[in-house]
């Protein structure tokens, strides 16, 4: 009779060390990963606070160009016809225009089932990583695509594609997977191009890939500076 | 009935387990996030937000000067014409339309070097990443829409770059910050060390002025049309599809 609470008891000692392992084994990681996490808490106060100025700052610059060429469009309405037109298109080439067309959506993400799977494995073997995303881009640009987005942040001449440890970052933005890249172009054309190879190799790895066809889509404009130092028009100066 | 009460307690440690670390495997998995980030990287995100934080209050302040100069400009058509110009020198840069002078770096790799394309397409954005205002291969300039691949005949693989055919030597030219850029392409296990891996040794050269070319023609958009967010939906109906392709 007095045996048969020893299983309960058992059941929860045994639960608990689980638990107190998980605990460990987390607190573990962040301590390897993180020596001196208070000064870690400080700097991320900090970058949390430009990502936010930095937000503000792109929605003023994306606000005022508006008013620039409403303004503009206005005074010259009627008049100046072709320097109009030649300033609207170096802007739409310039990326400073949202722009709507067909073309294809491709969506990649971690491969955390994997990892899940693998759980002793190094981790590195299934997030994405920045060279895969310029692989793809570049194999876009290859295909033709005529304006490229990845999730939200537009690519335009001066648009790099970088990490700092294992974040990802596009015109100095952080994104985050998973990762959505928009390009209009030739479906067919862009689908071929990407299908045959970066797609491919990654989908051989069991990340999560898909990729559809799009009748209309939508690519932001770029929203950030166009602060040159060094580059000077030449015959000018 | 004591046995009961114990069943009751083991369930409800068993569901808090679970739960718990169910919690722990979300926050592992949420590895991309800042908290599992090194110290040096983090300061490394501080300075570049930094950067890009004055580089748009710059931005800012050309914005709003030129919002006051165009209301002055009215209907004052040498005004207007000359703040147009303005605006398009700096829409130059980017569109790669006009031909550039300015400090910066050339990097040279000759036939015997065992690079490829991709290894171009990386030192390009790593060039961009180190803070390049500009940047041309041999007689091609880059722009948002250059392609640089590959083509090959019956004896031959060669780079190519907005598919022309580019010649040996291959000379990329990037102005900015020189020292920036060298240090971009050179830091330790930067793209120079992967490529040394390789026997593979692009030469970097410093430059006080070099000059970057002008794209060869304008990118033809058969695709592509400028987005008006609703506004004009109602006039005009839906997308004025493909009368906005772009000509020069």
């Amino acid at each position: 009779m007095s045996r048969k609470w020893l299983l309960p008891i058992t059941i929860m000692c045994f639960i608990a060390g689980f638990f107190l392992t998980f605990q460990l084994k987390v607190m573990a990681d962040i301590s390897t990963v993180n020596p001196i996490s208070e000064r870690n808490t400080n700097l991320i106060t900090i970058i949390n606070d430009l990502e936010e100025e930095i937000k503000k700052q792109e929605e003023l610059i994306g606000e005022t160009r508006d008013n620039l060429d409403k303004i503009q469009e206005e005074q010259i309405k009627g008049r100046l016809q072709e320097l109009q037109d030649s300033l609207k298109t170096a802007k739409i080439l310039a990326g400073l225009t949202p722009v709507a067309g067909k073309g294809i959506v491709i969506t990649v993400d971690d491969n955390t089932e994997g990892l899940k799977a693998n759980p002793n494995d190094d981790p590195n073997k299934y997030i994405i990583h920045y060279s895969q995303l310029l692989n793809i881009v570049s194999e876009l640009k290859v295909g033709g695509a005529e304006a490229i987005s990845i999730n939200g942040q537009r690519l335009i001449t001066t648009s790099e594609i970088r990490c700092v440890g294992n974040l990802i970052l596009i015109n100095t933005t952080r994104i985050a997977p998973p990762f959505e890249i928009s390009a209009i172009g030739s479906p067919r054309l862009l689908t071929e191009i990407v299908t045959a190879s970066e797609l491919a190799i990654m989908k051989l790895s069991n990340y999560p890939v898909d990729l559809k066809e799009a009748e209309e889509l939508i690519i932001p404009a770029y929203k950030g500076d166009l602060q040159f130092k060094y580059a000077q028009t030449k015959g000018e100066n | 009935m004591k046995q009961k009460w114990y069943l009751t307690i083991t369930v409800v440690f068993l569901l808090m387990g679970i739960l718990l670390s169910l919690q722990f495997r979300a926050q592992e998995s949420f590895a991309s996030g800042l908290t599992m980030q090194r110290t040096e990287n983090l300061i490394a995100m501080v300075r570049d937000l930094s950067n890009k934080r004055q580089k748009l209050s710059f931005e800012i302040l050309d914005l709003t000067e030129r919002l006051t100069a165009q209301k002055q400009a009215e209907r004052d058509d040498k005004q207007l014409v000359s703040n147009i110009a303005n605006e398009m020198d700096k829409l130059n840069i980017i569109t790669g339309a006009t031909e550039l002078i300015g400090p910066g770096l050339t990097i040279t790799i000759d036939r015997y070097m065992p690079i490829l394309y991709i290894d171009i397409i990386n030192i390009v954005n790593e060039l961009w990443a180190a803070g390049a205002e500009a940047i041309s291969i041999n007689d091609q300039r880059i722009t948002a829409n250059s392609a640089i691949f590959y083509a090959e005949n019956s004896n031959n693989v060669f780079l190519t770059v907005n598919n022309h055919k580019i010649e040996y030597p291959v000379v990329i030219m990037a102005i900015g910050d020189a020292a920036n850029l060298e240090k971009g392409l050179t830091i330790p296990g930067g793209i120079m060390d992967n490529l040394a891996l390789f026997g593979a040794y692009p030469v970097l050269e410093k430059k006080d002025e070099i000059t970057v070319v002008a794209r060869n023609d304008t990118p033809h958009f058969y695709f592509l049309k400028e987005y008006k967010p609703e506004e004009k939906s109602s006039s005009e109906n839906k997308p004025a599809a493909n009368n906005q392709i772009l000509k020069d």
